[in-house]
């Protein structure tokens, strides 16, 4: 691999790893506090895509009961993102209600939950295929306006930049606008998400709620309006993923968020179940991994999370920055 | 029938986990003021007493009064806003978290403004300056009576008129906790009325007005402090 080629890979590497880094989040923060994994978590990721598209007021295809219906407005594409990931997080707070709170209630084996966010998810799928068909969509370039072109680093006067061209008889480094902004808003997200988390007091309380809930509840906080709260955040950063990633490579169809879910909890078992800094570093570590896989292997890019998984779980059981993991009684 | 509504009033309090009775047929009362104690042995169902008023457990029958209001149904958060902090029994302090969030969490409920509750958290540092000495490490590293400390001055963030502490001598040293029980009738002395659930009976009535041993999950005998400590069977069975 040429140096030029090999800094490519890397941006893309980036781009993704950072999506698949707030992605998983979406999981790590539903585990911290109840020690499950929200298997509709990639059904929640769909629907922020679906959702930011059906807000850009584009019609949708032939299929489906919504066949070439749309919305009578059109938003602004990032008013639009705002809205499906308020729209993801919603669906993700009647997850909770759904599939976690009643079995809670019953203090019901963590197992059983698993099988009914499973069940929730599957029906999601189904819903959508209901509605508009099977079909991949892709956001209308108009809503994204230029940031789909490519650009090359370049100077100010037009030049490309030496040190990225090595040697000078290489292509540049093309870096697309859509891979900046998907890193910057990913970036964004996880900066406000630590914010959020350390700094400001309902933060506190579901890390609290997260350690001990018993106590929690002796300190007057509501568990289960901090619950639902973090249900809400998961399903917010899990929607922007999904729209990230629908602006990069489309839509693929009512299964979208599926394996892209898998890929997530290989994120959080590598960077350590329940780890926020372990997620994000478990998301980079597979983005770039998959990025670097040689042209002619590239079909088995799918696998490269999973054999990086294999390996880190070889010499580090509890993931790449988890604590031991002890069973929540 | 009393002239006074008592602070927190327990009728007919019994609790079930599962088909394990720990608690039957409580009847409590603690006047504004007092410090009443609960003691008896392991397993007695003290803990279990303190765990239905704060609501985390659910009673199986009976009722629940603060201030002669009805609270059996209430949530968790609503009997902490209502003035009752519980500290609890292995003090329960957010390990993960520094010794001042954990003060900051304490003051949970309240909705006045951060400086209110910045001063307050000043004010626990007066009466515990070896918080002040810790309060950016990790509650987890404190020792066994710092914790004790930490867990009390965290209860009382939420302005409490009424404490109910589970056992705040447990595995402390006796120098620990002389200090500690100072400051629990300091504090009644400032006001606040105590619910103070003990194994070490002789402490425990030395420190209340009034007390209640439970045996098995029924109360066997109630009165003054004084009297119980007189009291032969409880001699026999707590004093040694
Ligand atoms: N979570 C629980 N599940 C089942 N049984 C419990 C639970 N907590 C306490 N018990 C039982 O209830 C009884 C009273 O316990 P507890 O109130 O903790 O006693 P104490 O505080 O006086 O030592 C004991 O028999 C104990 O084993
Ligand atoms: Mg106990």
């Amino acid at each position: 691999m040429t140096t030029n080629l090999f800094f490519q890979q890397v941006a893309n590497g980036l781009a993704i790893g950072s999506v698949y880094a707030i992605f998983a989040l979406g999981y790590t923060l539903i585990f911290s506090i109840l020690g499950i994994i929200n298997f509709a978590h990639g059904a929640v990721f769909t629907l922020g895509a679906y959702f930011t598209f059906t807000l850009t007021g584009t019609a949708f295809g032939f299929n489906g009961l919504l066949a070439q219906q749309k919305l009578p407005f059109s938003l602004w594409f990032p008013l639009a993102l705002l809205g499906g990931a308020l729209l993801a997080g919603l669906i993700s707070v009647i997850i909770e209600r759904l599939a976690f709170r009643p079995l809670r209630r019953r203090g019901a084996d963590s197992l059983l939950t698993l099988v009914s966010s499973l069940g929730l998810a599957v029906a999601i799928v189904n819903i959508i295929q209901f509605l508009v068909g099977a079909e991949a969509y892709s956001y209308p370039s108009s809503a994204l306006n230029d940031i789909l072109t490519p650009f090359l680093f370049l100077f100010p006067d037009g030049k490309v930049p030496l040190a990225l061209r090595v040697p000078l008889t290489e292509p540049p480094i093309i870096v697309r606008m859509v891979q900046v902004v998907i890193f910057a808003t990913s970036i964004f997200i996880l900066i406000a998400l630590t914010y959020l988390i350390n700094g400001t007091k309902v933060g506190k309380a579901m890390r609290a709620v997260a350690e001990d809930a018993t106590t929690s509840s002796l300190l007057g906080i509501s568990t289960d309006r901090l619950i639902q709260f973090t249900f809400f955040l998961s399903g917010f950063v899990g929607g922007i993923a999904g729209v990230l990633v629908g602006m990069s490579v489309g839509i693929t169809g009512p299964y979208f968020g599926i394996a892209f879910g898998l890929k997530g909890l290989a994120v959080i078992v590598l960077g350590g179940l329940g780890s926020i800094p372990g997620a994000v570093l478990g998301g980079l570590v597979i983005g770039l991994g998959e990025a670097l896989v040689p042209a002619e292997y590239i079909g088995y890019k799918d696998a490269v999370a999973f054999a990086v998984l294999f390996i880190v779980l070889l010499i580090r059981p509890q993931g790449l920055l988890g604590r031991v993991f002890i069973q929540k009684v | 029938m009393s002239q006074t509504t008592p602070a927190l009033e327990l009728k007919n309090l019994s609790v079930a986990y599962g088909a394990i009775r720990a608690l039957n047929d409580l009847n409590l009362t603690v006047d504004k003021g007092e410090i009443v104690t609960l003691i008896g042995a392991n397993g007695a169902g003290k803990s279990t007493t303190l765990r239905a008023i704060s609501r985390i457990v659910n009673p199986s029958q009976g009722q629940i009064l603060i201030d002669g209001q009805d609270v059996t149904r209430q949530p968790p958060d609503a009997i902490v806003r209502m003035g009752i902090a519980h500290v609890p029994e292995g003090r329960r302090v957010l390990a993960r978290q520094t010794v001042e969030d954990n003060l900051f969490l304490g003051a949970y409920v309240r909705n006045d403004n951060k400086a209110a509750i910045q001063g307050d958290i000043h004010k626990q540092y007066e009466r515990f300056p070896r918080l002040r000495e810790r309060r950016t490490q990790l509650a987890g590293t404190l020792s066994g009576g710092e914790q004790q400390m930490l867990a009390i001055a965290r209860a009382l963030m939420s302005r409490p008129r009424i404490l109910l502490l589970d056992e705040p001598s447990l595995g402390l040293a006796p120098l620990i906790v002389r200090e500690i029980f100072s400051i629990i009738r300091e504090l009644n002395r400032e006001g606040v009325t105590i619910l103070l659930v003990e194994q070490n009976a002789q402490l425990a009535l030395q420190t209340a007005s009034r007390g209640y041993v439970l045996e098995a999950g029924d109360c066997t005998i109630s009165g003054p402090a004084s009297e119980l400590a007189r009291d032969e069977r409880v001699r026999k069975a707590y004093l040694g």
